[in-house]
């Protein structure tokens, strides 16, 4: 149909009424263009589960707290909504149309904005987070140790977006990759990725005494509860071990923490960037295994091949509860193999960012 | 081509579409007898397409432009003001919102350009680095194969020599053999060090040029930013015309 005219119209009919909104993104619009088209979308192909559509909604509205949007924002999105649907709707458009669609809106706003004023009384709508310590481990990995303020409570193998100072209005997810400390500080693994906007700024090493903002955290890979008593796979690719970390770290205060195989794997051994820390884990933990594994280097002394046959040779894993975390392909490769090799659907946990940006 | 525009082509109301026009495939012709070839008649469908769509597109657009004046028209029959019938307020701000939107795309491809380019650096960076690895590990390899043999040599010319009783003459032969390993394990020290100051400053080459990289990129977005800020005031200006 009209592909990217609707939203471009939507925009700058926006943006020339109301200028000020025009802070809230990102330089680039290309992107955001794609999200109001897949949020409409999601919202028209809900329409008929009210339970579904609410939740998303609520989490829309939640989500958009740490972009800066309130409740007068959503007034003047409505109009030029409306006014954009007229310009594409052309003779279709008639009086009837536009009160169907004004009051359709004013529904979807307030579901956004009173879970948007729920979540104001639980939480700031972001944190601020100072960089205490930036760490290059590899060529492409950095590890950052961030104090939020204030204080951040979250579940272990839960992520919070970030907006760096040098990429304003531009967030992306990370994992912490600690449990919740004393002190509060978290741990980051960044990997930078080719042309990644915040990836780059992130492992830069200016990046060292910056201040981050953190949305609120987020996710589902979280150590089921109440905790079972099978025993623990950890399947870990590059920087996805970050969550998986935090699950680790977790289980580690334990009173009695069930045997867990942790495995990391990485293209080259420098891409283990972590194996030392998680190597001293080991010594100190007997019920601890680390099985560290590289997919592109023949020289490797330890285990090579893909992370997924990997894992595979090792056994028989369908007594164990499986958190896997890495490059979506590792992930759903190593699901797979899991679960035709007889692993319950409900024992495999990977995570499922559902509606929000990735 | 004489049997190719059949009605099977048009859709129900008999009209020819962009679409259908795409999706139009000929009968090949059978083997030694004459046929058009399929490129040239390829390629004449897609242009036929473009031209299509545009034909289209414009069509829409002036159908929208001729409402909207008639509008107008019947509007402006009360006021009589010729100008404000055919440029209203809200004509100036669909044209505002076209300038805007063209502005923003616009900023959009440097945005994507810049991102383009930085992938294509840091790609390069990254194999360049692995080519590098990879030769100081063949030539670390090599090196220490060398030393390796260098060492067995003297092993077993110290064990011959050990065996029987020494004469003078052998033991100078001895002394100069251990001379000459000392010499060239001090002479293999330097090359390896030599090397491996060798490879660290192509390292920190490297660290400079990407950093140096990491800045322009970071400018080349900031001169989007600045030019798409320049356009949002030019269409904030013409939004009075």
């Amino acid at each position: 149909m009209h592909g990217d005219e609707l939203p471009l119209f939507f925009y700058s009919d926006l943006f020339i009424k109301h200028p000020e909104v025009r802070d809230l993104f990102p330089v680039s619009m290309a992107a955001q263009r794609g999200h109001l088209v897949d949020a409409l979308v999601k919202i028209v192909s809900q329409v008929d589960s009210v339970n579904d559509l609410t939740a998303f909604l609520q989490g829309l509205g939640r989500d958009h707290r740490k972009f800066g949007a309130v409740a007068e924002h959503y007034d003047a999105v409505g109009a030029s909504l409306l006014a954009t649907l007229e310009h594409f709707s052309g003779p279709a458009w008639t009086p009837e149309l536009a009160a169907d669609w004004q009051a359709a809106y004013e529904l979807i706003g307030s579901v956004m904005t009173a879970a948007a004023r729920a979540d104001e009384e639980l939480r700031p709508p972001w944190w601020r987070g100072t960089v205490v310590s930036y760490e290059r481990r590899a060529f492409d990995v950095s590890v950052l140790f961030v104090r939020p303020e204030p204080r951040m409570g979250y579940l272990p193998g839960q992520s919070v977006a970030i907006e760096s100072p040098s990429r304003p209005k531009l967030w992306r997810y990370y994992s912490m990759a600690n449990a919740p400390r004393s002190d509060g500080l978290l741990e980051f693994h960044i990997r930078l990725i080719d042309g990644g906007a915040v990836s780059m700024a992130l492992t830069s090493s200016s990046i060292a005494d910056t201040e981050l903002r953190l949305g609120p955290p987020v996710g589902a890979l979280t150590l089921s509860e109440p905790v079972s008593d099978r025993d623990i796979l950890l399947v870990a690719g590059s920087t996805g071990l970050a969550p998986l970390k935090a699950i680790l770290d977790q289980v580690t205060a334990l009173p009695q923490p069930p045997r867990v195989h942790l495995f990391f794997g990485a293209r080259t051994a420098d891409g283990l960037y972590d194996l030392d820390s998680l190597e001293k884990m080991a010594a100190q933990h007997p019920w601890l295994t680390i099985t560290p594994a590289v997919s592109a280097d023949s020289k490797f002394t330890g285990e090579t091949g893909s992370l997924p046959d990997v894992v595979a040779r090792h056994g028989d894993w369908s007594g164990h509860d499986a958190y896997l975390a890495g490059p979506t392909e590792m992930v759903q490769e190593t699901v797979d193999r899991l679960a035709s090799a007889g692993m319950a659907k409900d024992q495999i946990h990977i995570e499922d960012f559902g509606w929000s940006e990735p | 081509m004489e049997r190719a525009l059949t009605t099977a082509w048009f859709n129900d109301e008999g009209r020819l579409t962009p679409e259908e026009l795409q999706a139009v495939t000929f009968p090949m012709s059978r083997l030694g007898r004459r046929g058009y070839e399929e490129e040239p008649v390829q390629g004449f469908l897609s242009m036929v397409h473009a031209e299509f769509v545009r034909l289209v597109n414009e069509r829409a657009s002036l159908w929208q432009d001729v409402q909207r004046l008639r509008r107008r028209i019947i509007a402006g029959e009360t006021d009589g003001d010729a100008h404000a019938v055919l440029f209203g307020k809200e004509d100036a701000h669909i044209h505002a919102v076209r300038i805007l939107s063209t502005a923003q795309v616009t900023a959009d491809r440097y945005v994507a350009d810049a991102q383009a380019y930085s992938s294509r650096v840091t790609e390069e960076a990254r194999l360049r680095r692995d080519d590098i690895m990879r030769e100081a590990q063949q030539h670390s390899d090599m090196l220490l194969e060398e030393a390796h043999a260098r060492a067995r040599e003297a092993a077993v010319s110290a064990l011959n020599v050990a065996a029987p009783p020494q004469t003078d003459r052998e033991r100078r032969a001895a002394q100069a053999e251990l001379a000459y390993l000392r010499t060239y394990s001090d002479v293999y020290r330097a090359h390896l060090r030599a090397y491996t100051e060798g490879i660290l400053r192509g390292i920190e080459e490297w660290e400079l040029k990407e950093a140096a990289s990491v800045r322009e990129a970071a400018s080349v977005q900031e001169a989007a930013s600045l030019q798409e800020a320049a356009r949002g005031h030019t269409n904030r200006r013409s939004i009075g015309h």
